[in-house]
């Protein structure tokens, strides 16, 4: 049973004939202007419908709902804990400490230097599917996909942005450290509440997006290294991606001078790049890649950072067969039968009309040519993060 | 999940008494390893096939010790090792029918399981599978589904299972545990499982496009030699992470030669830092992809000679058998 | 001075939420939340917050093992019960996938609506249930049965009646006989989180025999599920029972008012 699970790790394989495969990726891969079978342009999202906000209970909480009916609903909590220094960075404490005894000086600035980073296990993604349990392959990948831009965007320019209103130094894990000795902890539970129609990742991860920049974090009322302690007005609590009151924001008609990042799902059908893919496209992609990006404050465009590919089912498809090679048609339509062409993108042999499962790699140019469309300035990357910000948050 | 079949350890490790009047002595014999390589030059890479007779096709992989390791080995300044190398062993059994219980699949079903040695990092690892291991497997069958001839094998099952005996440090063991905790030294790993699973296909005959091999480059920046400021970032390929201060960006390919194409990228870190640094593109992803596809290129020439060897042997055996 | 209800109750004759001692939390509810299943509903009962997909009923999985032999004669209900991480105070570590709580609520879901509904109807077909409990603040059983209830209507699976769940407590420990006399101890009907934690507790599912006769015929009612794991003297529950059957009726006006209100939009 593992080993079934395991083969479906990148997405169920949807119970498409290879004819319908093969009418399919026909269309998708005509040049230019691919056709869609519900008829969006390439670089169309499917519309959506979110909301922020709705668990008390919670830190900070989204709704987002497909059309199509897939809906997830993410849920931030956050503890405090205890911060367990590791064996050297204890020792060099306790030296450094050591050093200021016998020098009889305070060395107050120096102590502080070595915890304003915090530690990337610190989040915690969980994601629930139904039908998989959540250590199987697929909610195990999905949440370290998504966890490890999160974790690692750390905001360029924060030494000179320090005191700025707004910014966030050292990332999302620098927002998490409390003093030396605590840290918030962020549990991200992810919950599915259907069966998943297409891969998950976009629903995901726009969700997540939304619940974060709704979560709060009650306000610190202890300072320095005192253990923490906390206002209890829940009016008083501060946003954990902060936000700019003023209009002197680095990201333009945005409150939000961080954002959390976004992971979009883009697939290669022959020479063509689509983006956001249902599940019948995603059954014939050449190459399915997981991109995650964020606004780079200093520069404000968008910068990289992480790229996935993503196993493309197409592989486990089941072949057609050719009319020439067919058995029972031998002879009879052996004249008609097209010529053979060479799939530009492939470089394989292919009959038109006759579905083969796709077989190799990716060419570092059409990965390059999806990369751009995603980054570049009014790209699909920038759409997607105005579009979000247009979701009223709290 | 937790495994309550056996008796743990404690789960956040314990810590030896350091005491003060000793760490003086310590600190100044404890330097971090520095890279001894050009940075365009590999790891020297040992893999060869066919040692595990009971399975169709096996290898095992090592990377070349580290100058600093070999140094610290020959003359011992600490008991805690500067460095570490990877060493894993794949092992690969089939194609084998499906069970009965499993749905058709006009198709070869691969199934990979990465796990570590419970001695193989710096930490313990449990004996039932973690996210990363399981993330590691995904991320492996991804490459390797890319290249099998999977229609050849209808209802028959492919089982890859990869032994990490020694693995890459995530960063230098002296460095606080959030300098850059995050998992660099997994993107090592499976450039060294892909590379070693590549292998065990090929000596179990299994029919491929073309031999895949991993590689890995990286964005880092070093202190420089006086330990004052940061130097500017630099692309390295085969990047020890032990050896670095910090890693900006890194990248895992598994990519096939012949073809020039890549079945898995995984990319990942902020390298805009690096890009904006230096004022030229010169170090924006597509130098980073470009320079693991180089670093793969060189283990598909060790990789190319352990599955000649393979074949020679097999060979041998064949005339053996007939004479 | 402790806050809990059997030391305020006495006092102020008002539980900690500022509620009577029969008085329903604020229910709201919604059907046909989720376009992708085949009926779906949101119930929310003060802070319990639940949300239910139905799909089916359906042709079962083939290999199943309850498909072959026990869905001959008639649908197979199944539940799945998702307690999310979130929905306590604290953030719940599961191990493993599912814990004793959820499992415990979707076996006794399932064995409730298997007997509930016209199952004859389907034979060798499967009707499963997912419940996802958001937000979890006591009586999660009952709400958990009404938020069935509701999608099965909406998918317009055949049932007697609406099958509706209550909660009621005594306001103390309730060890010792009632008497009939001096009794200090009153019923609480829909006990909140703090209330199911300190005191004895039962929870009680009704339904009728007809629909649409809920108010004349008083004969028709039937508890379709009954639970109770905690020790509470023997003269007492008959007082608790009433409370919570008395409870059902009111859930029951509130859901089929949601159920019509839906129907004309």
């Amino acid at each position: 049973m593992t080993a079934q699970r395991q083969a479906s790790s990148a997405s169920q394989i949807p119970h498409l004939s290879p004819a319908e495969l093969s009418y399919l990726y026909t269309s998708l891969s005509l040049p230019g202007t691919p056709i869609r079978p519900d008829g969006r342009s390439p670089t169309q999202f499917r519309p959506l419908s979110a909301e922020t906000d709705i668990l008390p209970g919670t830190n900070g909480s989204a709704r987002v709902g497909f059309a199509d009916g897939t809906q997830a609903i993410v849920g931030v909590k956050a503890e405090v804990e205890r911060t367990v220094l590791g064996v050297q960075a204890l020792s060099q404490a306790e030296q450094q400490e050591y050093a200021e005894g016998n020098e009889g000086a305070d060395g107050g600035a120096g102590a502080k230097q070595g915890s304003t980073s915090g530690q990337g296990s610190w989040v915690q993604m969980c994601i629930e599917i139904p039908g998989f349990r959540d250590d199987d392959a697929l909610p195990v990948f999905l949440s370290e996909m998504m966890r490890e831009p999160l974790v690692e965007s750390v905001s360029g320019g924060e030494k000179d942005g320090d005191g700025d209103e707004g910014g966030m130094v050292g990332g999302l894990k620098g927002r998490l450290v409390i003093n030396r000795r605590w840290h918030w902890r962020l549990y991200i539970d992810v919950l599915l509440l259907s069966q998943p129609l297409s891969y998950p990742l976009p629903l995901l991860s726009l969700t997540t997006h939304l619940a974060l920049l709704a979560t709060k974090l009650p306000k610190l009322k202890s300072k320095g290294e005192e253990d923490p302690f906390f206002d209890d007005d829940w009016n008083a609590a501060e946003y954990l991606y902060p936000r700019v009151r003023t209009t002197r924001a680095s990201i333009p008609g945005s409150i939000h001078k961080v954002r959390p990042p976004v992971t979009l799902l883009v697939i290669s059908v022959a020479e063509n790049i689509v983006f956001d893919p249902s599940r019948e496209e995603i059954a014939v992609a050449d190459t399915v890649l997981a991109i995650s990006i964020t606004y780079d404050t200093g520069s404000n465009c968008l910068k990289l950072l992480s790229i996935r590919t993503v196993d493309p089912p197409s592989r486990l498809t089941q072949p057609s067969v050719p009319n020439s090679e067919n058995v029972a048609t031998l002879g009879s339509t052996a004249a008609a039968e097209a010529s053979a062409i060479i799939n530009p993108s492939t470089g394989e042999e292919e009959v038109s009309g006759v579905w083969r499962p796709r077989r190799g790699g990716v060419k570092r140019a059409t990965i390059a040519r999806m990369v751009k469309m995603v980054l570049e300035k009014g790209g699909v990357g920038e759409e997607v993060l105005d579009g979000l910000e247009g979701v009223e948050v709290g | 999940m937790t495994d309550r079949r056996r008796i743990n350890g404690p789960s956040g490790g314990t810590r030896p008494p350091v005491f003060a009047s000793s760490i003086k002595s310590t600190t100044t014999a404890t330097e971090r390893p520095q890279r001894q390589r050009q940075p365009n030059e590999l790891r020297k890479i040992f893999l060869k096939t066919g040692l595990i007779p009971s399975a169709s096709g096996s290898s095992y992989l090592e990377f070349e010790h580290s100058a600093s390791l070999s140094a610290a080995r020959a003359l011992p300044k600490s008991l805690i090792p500067p460095s570490s190398s990877l060493k894993l062993a794949c092992t690969v059994h089939g194609p084998k029918p499906l069970p009965r219980s499993a749905t058709f699949s006009p198709n070869l079903v691969l199934t990979t399981h990465v796990k570590y040695a419970p001695f193989a990092a710096r930490k313990r690892k449990g004996h039932i599978r973690d996210a990363s291991e399981r993330d590691l497997g995904v991320h492996l069958e991804t490459a390797l589904r890319g290249v099998i001839v999977a229609e050849r094998w209808p209802k028959s099952g492919l089982d890859i299972t990869i032994t990490i005996l020694e693995a890459e440090d995530d960063r230098w063991w002296g460095d606080a545990p959030d300098s850059h905790d995050a998992a660099w030294g997994m993107m090592n790993v499976l450039a060294g499982c892909i590379t070693a699973a590549s292998a065990a296909i090929a000596d179990a005959r299994i029919d491929c496009l073309d031999l895949v091999a991993g590689g890995v480059a990286a964005v880092v920046v070093d202190e420089s030699v006086d330990g004052g400021e940061p130097s500017t970032p630099r692309l390295m390929l085969d990047t020890d992470p032990a050896e670095h201060r910090s890693l900006l960006s890194a990248c895992v390919v598994a990519y096939m030669p012949a073809r020039d194409e890549i079945t898995e990228l995984w990319l990942k870190g902020d390298n805009s830092k690096a890009s904006v640094g230096t004022d030229d593109k010169s170090l924006s992803y597509e130098t980073l992809i470009d320079g693991a596809v180089d670093a793969a290129r060189g283990a598909h020439s060790v990789l190319a000679e352990a599955v000649r060897e393979s074949a020679e042997r097999l060979a041998g055996l064949e005339t053996g058998y007939s004479t | 001075m402790p806050l809990d209800t059997s030391t305020t109750y006495p006092l102020t004759k008002l539980r900690l939420d500022g509620r009577r001692w029969n008085e329903l939390r604020l229910i709201q509810a919604q059907i046909s939340t989720n376009p992708a299943s085949s009926g779906s509903s949101y119930l929310a009962m003060g802070n319990t917050t639940i949300l239910c997909s139905v799909h089916g009923p359906a042709e079962g999985r083939r290999g199943d093992a309850t498909g072959g032999a026990a869905g001959s004669s008639g649908a197979v209900v199944e539940v799945d019960v998702n307690i999310a991480g979130f929905a306590g105070v604290d953030r719940k570590r599961r191990a493993g996938g599912s814990d004793r709580q959820s499992g415990r609520v979707a076996s006794t879901l399932r064995s409730a609506f298997q007997s509930h509904l016209h199952t004859y109807l389907y034979p060798h077909s499967t009707i499963s249930i997912h419940v996802s409990i958001l937000s979890a603040d006591g009586s999660l059983l009952a709400a958990a049965v009404n938020a069935c209830t509701l999608a099965l209507v909406d998918a317009g699976v055949p049932m007697p009646g609406l099958l509706c769940g209550c909660t009621a407590a005594m306001s103390g420990s309730a060890s010792t006989p009632m008497d009939p006399l001096n009794d200090f101890l009153d019923p609480l009907l829909d006990v909140s989180l703090p209330e199911e934690q300190e005191l004895p507790f039962l929870t009680v599912a009704t339904t009728t025999s007809v629909p649409g006769r809920t108010d004349e015929d008083e004969d028709d009612k039937k508890v379709a599920m009954l639970t109770m794991d905690s020790k509470v003297h023997y003269t007492y529950i008959e007082t608790m029972l009433a409370v919570g059957v008395d409870g059902c009726k009111q859930i029951r006006e509130i859901l089929d008012g949601v159920i019509k209100g839906s129907s004309q939009r």
